[in-house]
């Protein structure tokens, strides 16, 4: 199997830091967290500029060039509701490292962005859900059937829908936990390529327990065959459980030093 | 049904190491394909055959004293190597140094360096150091400083002395570091790995990562060699996307089947012919499994392996 695929999450409106940036157009944050990720092993950085309902097109533009452009057209996932805004980024995007992805369509209201992906020679992550929190693995998989089918008549590879079994909080959903494993395993089985918003699983919990939550479960996601995660790559314990997954799934050769590299 | 070739393609290609100076410069490596793998892509850098020589001067194998009769010193047996039929870069061992041997003074070996520096000029020059790592401290810290400027490579930087060796042949006098591991991968790795972190730019990195006498324990070879190659390419693991330079003559003609003499065991035939043997096998298989330079020393097995080399690429 491949490598796993870490997508860098920290460059996101709901930061203050990074929401001054946007509206100031001030490169500087958004520099320092694409760096701080790259360095940690992000593959793929998103770039959420949140609605962006206002000045969308220019600012994902404005994001696109700053951060490829800094870093060697780094592959970038561009995060938001306006479609708009993610046409106009795409039209600026360097595809030298790999194509954008569009983060992120669902098998409900969403299900256009499939058509944006295919439209634009995207990548698209497809959440398993219509809107409501998907009962249990079966039910995820049939909006995985339908976001797939969607995407292959417009013509689009398997490989370019990553599908997200829809990562929920464990606090208040803990039966969930084990339904996102199971759905994750029948993707991997179906040869179709995987992701999630990794963070929602520890939503609600103290600080120094998230990371724990975080590790263990992308471990025994992993164990079922997640292909990529969107997550934060500063967060230690989480690049040393991808590390340590991969070595252990052969996905990269152990030396003694591979926690470092 | 047609056949129908689907090249396998890989987004990693393997480090491609210069050795020498000028118009006789070789380079080992560059290539995105698996070994001799000319119908899945281009191989620029045919893999190189080395001729080894030693510091204790001519070897008791009739084809080989035949070779260089005649020369009168060091340096002119690696003049004449240099020359012979097949021959792309000249190997010389210090094994003279071995304090467990000769135990020759570092600044005698030192001195015949300097000679067959000049003797070679650009042409591509590989030191081995006496195997002892203690002695090769000191010893290739010398032998780098009398290298300076022939872009030679140094062999070898092992785990228990990579730093001294590393920061003299890699940092101070800028030539080429052979990392040596003992047909383990996770320790070829590692070695890469350490060396890199030490400033030695990986682009000047050959690894040598252990060899063995068809027939001894040589599987293990291949294996870690296949596994190399595959980490390299399929995993894009670019501490293992360094060439491979692997010696072949010192297990081949250390084995009883080169060895025994032709009265003891007489159905066997003449020794030197079943050298010659065990020289060629291993070293085809060796190129083979993903060595990218093989290190022979009888004429007759670097001109063979030369041939099927430019046969194959």
């Amino acid at each position: 199997m491949a490598k796993f695929i870490v997508v860098g999450e920290r460059i996101h409106c709901i930061s203050p830091v990074i929401r001054e940036a946007f509206e100031k157009r001030d490169p500087e944050p958004i520099l320092k967290r694409a760096k701080e990720q790259i360095e940690a092993g992000a593959t793929y950085i998103d770039l959420n500029i949140g609605p962006a309902e206002n000045d969308g097109e220019d600012l994902m533009k404005w994001g696109v060039k700053l951060i490829q452009e800094n870093f060697d057209n780094i592959p970038l996932a561009l995060d938001t509701a306006n479609k708009a805004a993610i046409e106009a980024g795409i039209s600026v995007y360097n595809r030298d490292k790999g194509k954008p992805i569009i983060n992120s369509a669902d098998a409900g209201d969403r299900l256009s962005y499939i058509d944006l992906a295919a439209h634009n020679d995207a990548i698209v992550f497809a959440l398993c859900s219509a809107g409501a929190v998907p009962a249990d693995a079966d039910e995820r998989m049939v909006f995985c059937q339908q976001m797939l089918e969607h995407g292959l008549t417009l013509g689009m590879e398997a490989e370019d829908l990553w599908f997200d079994p829809l990562f929920l909080v464990a606090k208040g959903m803990q039966e969930q936990a084990q339904h996102i494993m199971n759905a994750t395993r029948m993707m991997n089985e179906m040869g179709l390529i995987t992701t999630g918003g990794l963070s929602n699983i520890s939503n609600g919990m103290p600080k120094e327990i998230r990371p724990i939550v975080d590790s263990f479960m992308l471990a025994m996601c992993m164990a079922n065959g997640l292909s990529s995660i969107i997550a934060n790559p500063c967060d230690r314990k989480l690049m040393e459980t991808v590390k340590t997954c991969d070595m252990l799934l052969n996905n990269t050769m152990y030396a003694d030093s591979y926690l470092e590299l | 049904m047609p056949f129908n070739q689907k090249p396998e393609k890989f987004a990693a290609k393997i480090n491609t190491v210069t050795i020498g100076n000028g118009d006789k410069a070789i380079a080992l490596g560059g290539e995105s394909v698996l070994p001799l793998y000319t119908f899945d892509g281009p191989i620029d850098n045919a893999p190189k055959v080395g001729v080894e020589i030693t510091d204790l001067g001519v070897e008791d194998i009739p084809g080989v004293k035949a070779y260089y009769e005649g020369c009168g010193s060091v340096a002119d047996m690696a003049k004449k190597a240099s020359e012979m039929e097949g021959a792309d870069f000249v190997v010389l061992s210090l094994k003279g140094g071995d304090p467990n041997g000769e135990d020759k003074p570092t600044e005698d070996l030192v001195a015949i360096v300097k000679e067959v520096v000049a003797a070679l000029g650009d042409y591509p020059l590989v030191v081995e150091g006496s195997g002892n790592v203690e002695k090769d401290n000191e010893l290739l810290t010398k032998v780098s400083e009398a290298c300076q400027g022939t872009n030679a490579l140094i062999m070898s930087a092992k785990e228990e002395n990579y730093k001294t060796v590393g920061a003299s042949a890699g940092l101070a006098y800028g030539l080429n570091v052979g990392a040596e591991s003992a047909v383990d991968i996770n320790l070829a790795k590692q070695l890469n790995v350490i060396t890199t972190k030490l400033g030695v730019n990986p682009e000047k990195i050959v690894m040598n990562i252990g060899n063995a006498a068809v027939g001894y324990g040589y599987e293990y070879v291949v294996s870690t060699m296949d596994r190399i190659r595959n980490a390299a390419l399929s995993q894009n693991d670019d501490t293992l996307q360094m060439p491979i330079i692997t010696p072949v003559s010192v297990d081949a003609w250390s084995v009883k089947e080169s060895m025994a003499s032709e009265e003891d065991m007489p159905e066997w035939g003449p020794a030197e012919e079943r050298g010659i043997g065990m020289e060629i096998m291993g070293a085809a298989a060796d190129l083979v499994s993903g060595s990218h330079a093989v290190i022979l020393k009888h004429p007759q097995s670097v001109a063979t392996i030369a041939k099927m080399i430019k046969e194959l690429v």
